[in-house]
């Protein structure tokens, strides 16, 4: 100030210039996220809903149809509960799973192969958020998954007792629990055929070994002890609760585990992305 | 003694015969490498979701010493199962191979090599027809372990087993060279290749269904093939056995013309 000359306030600028200002966030970049979890991740899904939504639909409803055409004289799986009133939760529930798994995963590998993750992690987005766009959007996509079928299978099953809370609370924390596991598992993969050994080796195996075909009581003792430990389990239990108002596990049990699950899963994917694992040249 | 200072001749043009057995062989070997290459996705991953199948379906409906046909519910499921896991992974092998090739666009190194429609048609097919074969014998040997298994008549095991992955190759074929996309190919495997597969009679007998569903049932192909190897396991059949075996080859024959036309005329593969 001391030295400067000092220039008449009032002089314009021969020519005016407005500067380009990057768009001011605060703690949170929610137009970015916005961007993330809708423009890239959602409405991708949506762009190829043949594909991705009626896909599992007519997968599901054959399933059911099979149980319902060829088991019909199979009587009942639980007290009071008819196979097919047993089944169509499960069905619905491994449709929101393996949606939202095969969303997130197949993305970020596919992103990965291409090289277009780079837009992602060139965009002013912090890890968390990154982590939250991949994984909010696949677990809605598995929601939105999961709602149809369960629409189309309404059709064929009486849904007479329904518990809005624990539906909703269970099917929110599976989409979210198969979004994380699938953000993980994007990241691990290398290739296409480690995505499919993940899918092949663990994730199948969780979905069908939980009990969303079979009630526990079924079981031969042996592995009655050992399907306890899937924690897919206590989530198809609880949704089915929702839909025939009894379960076989703990519903508080379930969703404390549902939830720690969550919380670890999200951390470990956070730490992931913070550290830029197998992304960061 | 003959001694030539120097020749002049250039290379010479193979000969190639009637068949091209050496372009056979190559293209053949390229589509069986294809996916021998990733074998824990094409052949590991298939046999542990058909064992799970197994599983799930046995504890879910098969309680209590139920029987289906007359044999132990498992006895009856693990056929379909094996015919199952070879329908998908035949029609997986062979659509994947020619869509991935037209998406990435080097089909042209199958166009251009010296072979016919008819030998491009069997060099794919029979790539197929192995990863078929070598995915249902893996998942027929899993099952033999947890499943008795009682074979009836070898021989309408391996017609139907060849057959049905033969035409599950042709259709994969057929289907592969009509998609431009890969929503085009999975739309072909979710609306027609799941849902004629799982109506077939895989999980049930089909004397289970209204009176009225059974004679549609019968206008499945792949009915027959589900049933006439099940018939070689179990020795009971749903259908007739006679009328399988006709059908089966007709039907292949019919497939096998259409993918000979569209590779003699290029449809949709070449410019």
């Amino acid at each position: 100030m001391s030295g400067a000359p000092q220039r008449a306030a009032a002089a314009p600028p021969l020519l005016a210039f407005r500067a380009w200002q990057p768009t001011a966030f605060g703690a949170v970049n929610w137009r970015g996220l916005w961007a993330l979890y809708y423009g890239y991740g959602v409405s991708r899904f949506l762009r190829f809903g043949l594909e991705t939504l009626a896909g599992p639909l007519v997968s599901s409803l054959l399933f059911l149809l099979v149980f319902v055409v060829g088991q019909r004289d199979l009587g009942e799986m639980l007290p009071g509960v008819g196979l097919t009133e047993f089944i169509a939760p499960g069905i619905v529930l491994y449709a929101v799973a393996y949606t939202a798994f095969q969303n997130s995963a197949a993305m970020i590998v596919m992103d990965k192969m291409e090289g277009t993750i780079a837009d992602v992690q060139m965009a002013p987005l912090s890890p968390l958020e990154v982590m939250a766009g991949f994984a909010l959007s696949a677990a809605t996509c598995g929601l939105a998954s999961g709602s149809l079928v369960a629409i189309g299978t309404a059709l064929f099953v009486d849904y007479s007792y329904f518990d809005a809370t624990l539906v909703l609370g269970f099917a929110v924390a599976t989409a979210l629990l198969f979004a994380l596991l699938g953000t993980i598992a994007g990241l691990w993969a290398e290739r296409w055929d480690h995505y499919g050994a993940v899918e092949g080796f663990v994730i199948v195996p969780l979905g069908l070994l939980s009990g969303t075909f079979f009630s526990v009581v079924r079981l031969p003792e042996v592995f009655r002890d050992w399907i306890y430990f899937n924690p897919v389990l206590y989530a198809v239990d609880g949704f089915r609760a929702g839909f025939i108002g009894q379960a076989e596990t703990s519903l508080v049990l379930g969703g404390t585990l549902l939830a720690a699950l969550n919380l670890i899963l999200a951390l470990l994917a956070w730490r992931l992305f913070t550290a830029g694992y197998k992304i960061r040249p | 003694m003959e001694h030539q200072s120097l020749s002049l001749a250039g290379p010479r043009v193979r000969q190639i015969g009637r068949v091209n057995g050496r372009g056979l062989w190559t293209l053949y070997m390229k589509e069986v490498r294809r996916f021998l290459n990733v074998f824990t996705q094409t052949l590991l991953a298939p046999m542990v979701t058909t064992l799970l199948f197994l599983a799930i379906f046995t504890l879910a409906l098969g309680g209590g010493g139920r029987e289906v046909g007359g044999v132990p519910f498992a006895s009856f499921l693990a056929p379909g199962l094996v015919m199952m896991a070879i329908v998908q992974n035949a029609f997986a092998n062979t659509s994947s191979s020619l869509v991935i090739a037209k998406v990435q666009g080097n089909i042209v190194d199958v166009l251009m090599p010296p072979l016919s429609a008819g030998e491009l048609t069997l060099g794919i097919a029979a790539g197929g027809v192995t990863r078929g074969l070598m995915v249902g014998l893996a998942v027929g040997l899993g099952m033999w372990v947890f499943v008795p298994v009682t074979i009836h008549n070898p021989l309408f095991i391996l017609y139907h087993g060849v057959m049905a992955a033969l035409m599950l190759s042709l259709l994969g074929m057929i289907g592969g060279i009509w998609s431009e996309k890969f929503d085009h190919i999975a739309a072909v495997t979710n609306f027609v290749i799941t849902p004629f597969s799982f109506l077939s009679g895989t999980f049930y007998s089909i004397e289970r269904l209204p009176q009225a569903w059974q004679v549609v049932a019968h206008f499945n192909p792949f009915f027959y093939m589900i049933d006439g190897f099940r018939y070689g396991f179990i020795g009971h059949a749903d259908g007739s056995l006679l009328l399988g075996v006709a059908v089966m080859a007709g039907f292949n024959l019919f497939l096998w013309a259409v993918t000979y036309r569209m590779f003699a005329t290029g449809y949709r593969l070449k410019p």
